[in-house]
């Protein structure tokens, strides 16, 4: 399906800024593990993070198919994928919860610092015993007056150490299961809360993720984002959204990583011909080929549907399934088609493939998702099933 | 087939055909009552209820926003019901 000439132009404004402001391989950052506070910086006063926000939110009000074209453009001209994990982790993990369930009052206090790039948000599921089966989560609200008391741990929470704020999921009854999880709108200053240092990922070391921790932390009523029983549905709403739109950027960097090949295969001779001329290598470009042109319809689809308010639960698993594997064999291929040169760390397709690894990971496994999905088309769960004689006492 | 009316009385025959066909599956029907709690029971998963709101969006044609999702409209048919109704009535 054809772009709107609003999204053209948005790509090209995209492309332009990629290319005068966020230049340089980071290399460095990512031997380093250090964030790109800059790039940040830049992406903020350049509107990138106001793109799928509302007019009315004060974002541009593009919507997100727009949105995920811009992503993809970012991930085509951009190296450092770690500092685009970190935009899309803000966006649909922190922004969109707070702009989808947030009270007029939290989004005037903070969505104007988290659009413009002076804010990084994040958010915490995950725990230590509760990966895949978040619902299980432990980290405990409970009611003291009109505050609230947080306490627990969360793992692996992406911005976590660069995070002004954190949106946190945590049970306020646990016999209720899902339907006692509340959301809360944690700032960085609240006593009792702490970040460990950047976990040494294997991927998106630019990209800072850390543990955390909250002991007593105290919340004022104002800081309640999605009441007890609405938690699931606003966690839910948040990995809708991220798992649609996330893996844009490799669509993006699947599409550099074949140009690169194309050229590479062209230009690197041996037995006197370019490799390129090899069955085998040809083979695999074809396949990065039919890679990125069975990745973007799925993705853009999330877009279109989202934007005309539809449900994409389903879609945008399979979108994230598929895009996450496609990036991951598209980045091996990339490090195969270079030889020795690809596995090099200032080839970048040895990060690009770290960086890949973690898609099939994070915003749920892929296996997870291969899980939803069933569920979704309607067969039987395989958690134990519940009838209307197990009510709780 | 005719569709049931989107009256109060169309909505809970839907709605209870959706849950008994869906989600419990070979339930005696009596023990579907209106008040039965759904979710705080753990009848019905989030995943559930994604279905269930799929579900009503294409019978009753309305859009169901991710924060009307919660336990306040989702918890038993009666609440279900009012929901539905009250979307209905725009
Ligand atoms: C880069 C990155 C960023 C992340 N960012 C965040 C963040 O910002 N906030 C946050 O809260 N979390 C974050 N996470 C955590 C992520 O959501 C979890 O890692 C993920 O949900 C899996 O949980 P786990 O690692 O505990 O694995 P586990 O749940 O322990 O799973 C281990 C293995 O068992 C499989 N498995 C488990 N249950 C089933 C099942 N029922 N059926 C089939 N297979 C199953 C899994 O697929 C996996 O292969 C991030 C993770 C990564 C890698």
């Amino acid at each position: 399906m054809e772009l709107t000439e609003d999204i053209i132009r948005l790509q090209r404004e995209v492309e332009a800024f990629a290319r005068e402001r966020l230049g340089g391989s980071g290399v460095e950052r990512d031997r380093e593990g250090v964030f790109w506070r800059d790039g940040w910086t830049a992406c903020g006063e350049a509107g990138i993070l106001g793109i799928p926000v509302p007019t009315a939110c004060g974002g541009r009000g593009a919507g997100l198919l727009a949105t995920i074209v811009a992503m993809e453009t970012l991930g085509r001209n951009v190296d450092d994928l770690g500092l685009l994990f970190a935009l899309n982790a803000h966006l649909w993990a922190g922004v969109i919860p707070i702009v989808r369930f947030g009270s007029e009052t939290q989004r005037r206090r903070w969505l104007p610092t988290l659009l413009d790039g002076r804010s990084v948000a994040g958010h915490g599921a995950t725990e230590p015993d509760a990966g895949s089966d978040v619902f299980s989560m432990t980290t405990s609200a409970r009611r003291d007056g009109e505050d609230w008391i947080l306490d627990g741990t969360k793992s692996f929470v992406a911005n976590g150490p660069v995070a002004d704020v954190l949106i946190v999921y945590a049970t306020t009854d646990p016999a209720l299961g899902e339907a006692g999880i509340a959301s809360f709108l944690v700032p960085r200053e609240t006593p009792g809360l702490s970040c460990s240092p950047p976990l040494d990922k294997a991927g998106l070391r630019s990209a800072p993720s850390g543990t955390v921790s909250m002991e007593g932390c105290r919340i004022p009523a104002d800081g309640l984002l999605a009441k007890p029983g609405d938690g699931a549905a606003c966690f839910n709403c948040s990995m809708e959204w991220e798992r649609g739109a996330i893996l844009a950027m490799h669509v993006g960097r699947m599409e550099k990583q074949l140009d690169d090949a194309i050229r590479f295969a062209r230009e690197r001779r041996q037995f006197g011909r370019p490799i390129g001329a090899f069955q085998s290598v040809a083979n695999r470009i074809v396949d990065m080929k039919i890679r990125i042109e069975t990745s973007r319809p799925l993705v853009h689809r999330i877009g279109r549907l989202k934007d005309e308010g539809r449900q994409a639960m389903m879609e945008a698993a399979i979108a994230k399934l598929h895009v996450s594997e496609a990036a991951v064999q598209s980045s091996l291929d990339a490090v195969q088609i270079m030889g020795s040169r690809g596995y090099l760390r200032e080839g970048l397709v040895e990060r690009d493939l770290r960086d890949a690894l973690g898609a099939r990971i994070y915003s749920g496994t892929n296996e997870m998702q291969r899980v939803l999905v069933a569920r979704l088309l309607g067969l039987p769960s395989s958690l134990p099933a519940r009838g209307p004689g197990d009510r709780p006492a | 087939m005719n569709e049931p009316a989107d009256d109060a009385d169309g909505i809970r025959a839907a709605v209870r055909e959706h849950l008994l066909s869906d989600v419990l599956v070979g339930e005696d029907p009596e023990n579907l009552t209106d008040d039965l709690p759904l979710r705080t029971s753990g009848v019905i998963d989030s995943m559930g209820v994604i279905r269930l709101t799929g579900f009503l969006e294409a019978r009753f044609s309305i859009r169901i926003e991710a924060h009307e999702t919660g336990v306040e409209n989702t918890d038993t048919v009666d609440a279900i019901v009012s929901f539905v109704e009250s979307k209905l009535a725009g």
